[in-house]
């Protein structure tokens, strides 16, 4: 017997999209990924602005006359290879310009933090969905693999054109904002040139792992994503003091772009047009892999697991250690990496400057008195690393607190509550887990910069101390975020804390920039953290620190035993 | 019979969202209690309240004697609760989040922890993310019993389990309640609770609407009863008994609804002369159906 259903409208039953699902990200996959990346968008895009901006305030504060100008560029051209690549960029140019100067200091850090953005990003805007089932249900729906594949990939491409923009505007805005000598303005076209160069490296890098992803899952496709990206920008950023990745370094994105410098107003756009013929390839190859193997399928590549006695199975406190502890090793080397490198520098600078210019050593010890670059490391580090190093610890703050946060925002708190542990106590052990996350991070980071200043030079001690009011700042920096998520709610716990690293840095670098009252500075914390690499303290920020994280500590189990558990 | 659970007028407000409305209800030691409602009818809610991971508007719960909001810890430590939906740590094996668990608690029986293991098949070894979703409920489900709580408080507990895993579990439950041990079972599986529980709680939009014994409610409900007579329906006398309704004649059959008990149906119809009597004795869904109406019932299985 057969039943004739009758042919439905292919228009019938499909609701109309409302406003406010469109802009809630409700609308289509794409919308829905977009919403998801919000404060990926808005952590990346404040720390490229903010680097941009930075470095072009110091350069203009640094380097205000003809003089210094021309001292520099005599010491960076007659610096040994090794520390002319030591930023990413091999072949300085113009560097005596405020553009030429951000091309060779910051630009292609610019572009490795914009490229291990992507490459998280897109090997987990898949994959990580189809392991947790969540992909399944989108899959069913009549959109297609391949559609949601390219929607995905379509919010990826988006997220990065905002970052972009940003980064163009900033890199406008260092122009105009402390120019201080004629050449240093920085044309609109410059800018987006440099915009387009980091974007495009960041899409090549992302698009490998986002090839990869459906094929090895997430975490393998970001490994080998990650050690494609970082092994080309070092490669690339030695080619000149070691000839023999010259050869290397030509198969990379960053060794194709290398004589791109729009900055100092000699583009490549042929270079560029190469480069984007990579991700154009691998995005390709990406939505063909997933459509086409089984959903969710990946094959397993071996990788050793942390001893058992790591994991953390005896108590809260060490389970939210235990969590967190991928994710502070990855942090404490990256960072620590970056401190090893800056300290190892420290002799070769402040020796190449003695000799070859000391009117600009002068003018530096004239900004700031304190920072004698001749006494060693310690003095390099306070320069050019601090402040950059504040923000990263309290990025890798804000991912522990979201990490802690997690508990409630998965559903685990509401099994972890109905066994005798009281709120207050989960809340506090697992802060404390936290904390111990930030301290694995400063260690790392203070063995990096200790190595690096033995070799750098000078005082070891104190660079490793310096690091420790590092790790204070992340401890007050998540006791805030620790607060947050137990009075409000976890789901934003992560977000405070990133929001306060950024506005902490726009403040510190707004304020004198812009000879706002002097109160508007000691807003930021970072204002009452003295000069810790050369062993200036300021113990009431010290302390400031820490009274912040153990009252936010404190305040998060007070808050979470008088509201309710999310479900 | 001491009262292991007991809300009095418990009430959670969500705003202009639904949550519970004066429950009140009384679960006895040693008892299996049933908890029954569709999705969205408060059951969770009542659930989250009662071990005070929300804390209730007004009203209050009391487990062992304990009122949740005062010592909570004091009843999470003789309790084993099973959530709806729950998720654990993805990078941890079975037996590393079982075994964190049970350091939670303190005093696990390994040996009763491994039985449980072995009766509900878990493999230990794999990740909790690489488990199935019925592996995963597993997995939960002895982190529940692991360490033989006074009170198992199980939310849809059978969801996503094999047929011969949820024996497993039935056979636990009725081993649990022959220890002594009280158990409040929710679910929208009627036969679930049909088969397991000695009383059950019906929630419908945030108030209990009915609570009984499981075979009560059975002797409450109405009979489908169908009478074919040989000659003419005798339609008026039986409209007029009582407890009958929805009264339908076909032909030489007559089809009614009787409501209690059934004896002057019987002895009506024993003065005429039947070719058939069928009586037949509503199921608990039958009953749920009878109290909300099929759309509740839809709503509830899908």
């Amino acid at each position: 017997m057969t039943a004739d259903i009758g042919r439905v409208p292919s228009s019938a039953g499909r609701t109309p999209l409302t406003l406010w699902s469109r802009v809630y990200g409700f609308g289509s996959v794409f919308a829905k990924t977009l919403r998801d990346s919000r404060l990926a968008i808005i952590i990346v895009a404040g720390l490229l602005a903010g680097l941009m901006l930075s470095s072009g305030a110091a350069f203009g504060e640094a380097y205000s006359t003809v003089a210094s100008r021309a001292d520099l560029a005599n010491l960076v051209a007659n610096l040994p290879p090794a520390m002319t690549g030591i930023y990413g960029n091999p072949f300085p140019v113009m560097i005596e310009t405020l553009g030429g100067s951000i091309a060779w200091k910051t630009g292609a850090s610019i572009g490795l933090i914009a490229a291990l953005w992507s490459v998280l990003a897109l090997s987990a805007t898949l994959a990580a969905e189809a392991r947790r089932g969540s992909m399944e249900l989108v899959a069913v729906t009549p959109l297609g693999l391949r559609r949601i594949a390219l929607e995905k990939l379509a919010a990826h491409l988006t997220a990065m054109a905002i970052v972009v923009v940003v980064v163009a505007a900033s890199t406008w805005l260092a122009g105009a904002a402390f120019a201080t000598l004629p050449g240093d303005e920085i044309p609109l076209e410059s800018a987006v040139g440099f915009g387009a160069w980091v974007g495009l490296v960041a899409l090549a890098s992302g698009s490998v792992a986002f090839a990869l992803a459906p094929i090895v899952g997430r975490g393998a496709s970001a490994g080998i994503a990650g050690a494609v990206l970082v092994g080309g920008y070092f490669l690339n950023g030695y080619q000149a003091s070691v000839p023999a990745f010259a050869g290397v370094a030509n198969l990379t994105w960053f060794g194709w772009t290398v004589h791109h410098q729009p900055l100092t107003g000699q583009p490549d756009w042929t270079s560029l047009a190469v480069v984007a013929i990579v991700p154009a390839i691998l995005f390709a190859l990406g939505v063909e892999a997933f459509a086409r193997r089984d959903l969710g399928s990946t094959s397993r590549i071996p990788w050793p697991g942390f001893p058992e006695a790591l994991i953390g199975l005896r108590g809260p406190m060490s389970r939210s250690f235990g969590e967190r502890l991928p994710l502070a090793l990855a942090w404490g080397l990256g960072v620590g990496i970056f401190g090893f490198i800056m300290g190892a520098a420290a002799r070769s600078f402040g020796e190449e400057l003695a000799n070859i210019s000391p009117a600009t050593l002068d003018i530096i010890q004239a900004v700031f008195p304190n920072i004698d670059l001749a006494s060693g490391a310690g003095a390099f580090l306070q320069l050019v690393f601090v402040e950059f190093g504040f923000i990263l610890a309290g990025f890798a703050a804000a991912t522990f607190v979201a990490g802690w946060a997690s508990d409630e925002t998965s559903g685990r708190l509401e099994m972890l509550l109905t066994t005798p542990m009281a709120r207050a106590r989960w809340a506090i052990a697992a802060g404390l887990g936290v904390f111990g996350a930030i301290a694995l991070f400063t260690a790392l980071l203070a063995t990096g910069i200790g190595l690096g200043a033995a070799i750098g030079g000078g005082d070891v001690v104190t660079p490793i101390l310096g690091t420790v009011v590092l790790g204070l700042y992340g401890l007050a920096l998540a006791g805030i975020g620790l607060a947050v998520g137990g009075i409000v709610r976890t789901s934003i716990a992560g977000e405070a804390v990133a929001a306060v690293v950024i506005v902490t840095f726009l403040i510190a670098l707004v304020a004198p920039a812009l000879k706002l009252p002097d109160w508007v500075y000691q807003l930021a914390l970072t204002a009452h953290l003295g000069q810790p690499m050369v062993g200036i303290w300021d113990p009431a920020g010290m302390v400031a620190c820490l009274v912040l994280a153990v009252v936010g500590l404190g305040l998060s189990g007070w808050g979470l035993s008088r509201r309710d558990v999310a479900a | 019979m001491t009262a292991v659970i007991e809300t009095e007028a418990l009430t959670k407000s969500y705003g202009p969202h639904r949550g519970i409305v004066d429950v009140d209800l009384l679960v006895d030691e040693r008892e299996v209690f049933g908890f029954l409602g569709p999705n969205g009818a408060g059951k969770t809610t009542t659930i989250r309240t009662v071990l005070d991971l929300i804390r209730p508007t007004s009203g209050r719960a009391l487990v062992f004697g304990i009122d949740s909001s005062v010592d909570p810890v004091a009843i999470h430590r003789r309790v084993g609760y099973i959530p709806g939906e729950f998720t654990l740590y993805d990078r941890l094996t079975g037996r590393q989040t079982i075994e964190y668990f049970a350091n939670l608690r303190g005093g696990v029986d390994k040996a009763y922890q491994a039985s449980l293991i072995e009766r509900f098949d878990v493999d230990p070894s794999r990740k909790f993310k690489e488990y199935s979703k019925g592996n995963k409920q597993k997995v939960g489900l002895v982190i529940a019993l692991q360490h033989r709580p006074e009170l198992l408080i199980l939310d849809e507990p059978t969801s996503g389990l094999d047929p011969l895993v949820q024996q497993s579990f039935y056979a636990l439950v009725r081993e649990a309640s022959a220890e002594g041990r009280t158990v409040f079972l929710s679910s929208h599986i009627l036969s679930e609770v049909e088969r397991t529980c000695d009383r059950v709680a019906i929630i419908r939009d945030g108030r209990i609407i009915k609570i009984d014994r499981v075979d009560a409610l059975r002797d409450l409900a109405h009979h489908q009863v169908e009478l074919r007579f040989v000659d003419g329906v005798p339609v008026a006398e039986f409209e007029a008994l009582p407890g009958v309704s929805e009264v339908v004649v076909d032909d030489h059959t007559l089809r009614m609804r009787v409501s209690g008990a059934i004896t002057p149906v019987v002895r009506a119809a024993a003065r005429y002369e039947l070719l058939d009597f069928v009586s037949r004795e509503p199921s608990l869904e039958e009953t749920f159906l009878a109290q909300y109406g099929q759309e509740a019932v839809k709503t509830s299985r899908s």
